[in-house]
């Protein structure tokens, strides 16, 4: 089976975004196996549930944990990525677990899980 | 060893069809996807069909006719399963965007 | 043929834009787990390696300063696009040892020799 890790680093207010998801949701189709994705950059944005996107516009983040719900893809945030770009991550510091703005369908990881999906991906594509 | 290009940027508008055409091989595969599409008749890609062959140059079905744009008869029109299929037909990717 | 694991190309300018800190990032971790990891400048990222740079002067830590690291780090392979340098009138005097300057078509030629590539 052909393995495949994805790469995020466009952030959800471009356009670029649709194009990754449109790829993934066909690898999917193809019975491709996707190891994970990893958020890096201004990626990581995709998992900011503060962000707000008029109703008749194209929704990602919603996309994103869709693609979760069904075919429980890993989506790996970028820690250091993402407590530079306003996200929430310090677990052990949330008084209020529901004040962070991370979607819980994100799961808070490292570079060292880069090294990992590169390891364990046949073919790594960014976006 | 086969590289697959993607590229996702207009050459009027920056450098990555350039850096491209640079060090792309003549085994490669280009596809432009995204804005990447409005290359179809910019002067670097005569460049890379003196590198590559022609056959190897394609682009997004969607991408290239959302935006209402004519593709020469030479360019190879492909869906995204087939850029997927592309993707583990070639050895790696690289992404210019 | 043994394939590295990860090639970057690293293709900006370094104070402007973050790429090339984020780039060095994944370098350093990919080098602390001992994963073969190659770094490719071409365009405006030759201007990372170019001598004499002060990044405090403009508020901005130093990244390029960790660049001397890389030998440490088991990070040997670092390429330069002859055609960048020469388009940016550039010669080949760099802030770092053991850079090798390419031209492009041999420049492509050790890029493919990777498993995956990035770019940023």
């Amino acid at each position: 089976m052909n393995k495949l890790a994805v790469i995020i680093t466009s952030p959800p207010s471009s356009n670029l975004s649709v194009t990754a998801i449109e790829y993934i949701e066909a690898a999917l189709a193809l019975q491709i196996e996707i190891v994970g994705i990893f958020f890096y950059q201004d990626g990581v944005l995709h998992a900011n549930t503060f962000v707000e996107v008029p109703t008749d516009e194209y929704q990602a983040q919603a996309k994103w944990l869709a693609l979760k719900n069904e075919f429980n893809l890993s989506l790996h945030l970028c820690v250091t990525a993402a407590s530079k770009r306003g996200l929430q991550v310090d677990e052990t510091n949330s008084v209020e677990p529901q004040s962070s703005n991370v979607a819980d369908a994100f799961e808070i990881s490292g570079l060292g899980e880069l090294v990992e999906l590169t390891n364990y991906a046949d073919r790594v594509i960014q976006f | 060893m086969t590289t697959l290009h993607l590229v996702r940027q207009s050459a009027f508008n920056s450098q990555e069809l350039f850096q491209c055409s640079q060090i792309i091989l003549p085994a490669d595969i280009l596809v432009l996807i995204d804005d990447g599409c409005y290359n179809l008749n910019h002067t670097l890609l005569t460049n890379i069909k003196n590198i590559i062959s022609v056959k190897n140059i394609k682009v997004i079905q969607h991408h290239v006719s959302a935006r209402g744009l004519n593709v020469p008869e030479f360019i190879e029109v492909i869906s995204m399963n087939e850029l997927v299929n592309l993707t583990f037909d070639t050895e790696n990717v690289i992404t210019w965007q | 043929m043994t394939k590295k694991t990860l090639a970057i190309i690293n293709s900006k300018a370094p104070y402007s834009f973050n790429h090339g800190k984020d780039s060095l990032d994944i370098a350093l971790i990919f080098g602390s787990y001992e994963q073969g990891i190659s770094l490719f400048f071409q365009g405006d990222g030759v201007f990372q390696l170019t001598p004499n740079q002060d990044g405090e002067q403009l508020s901005l830590k130093d990244y390029l300063k960790t660049f001397s690291a890389f030998e440490f780090y088991d990070i040997e392979d670092i390429y330069v696009c002859l055609e960048s340098l020469h388009e940016r009138s550039l010669t080949s005097s760099f802030h770092i040892e053991n850079v090798k300057v390419l031209p492009a078509r041999e420049f492509a030629h050790e890029l493919k020799q990777h498993k995956h590539i990035l770019r940023f």
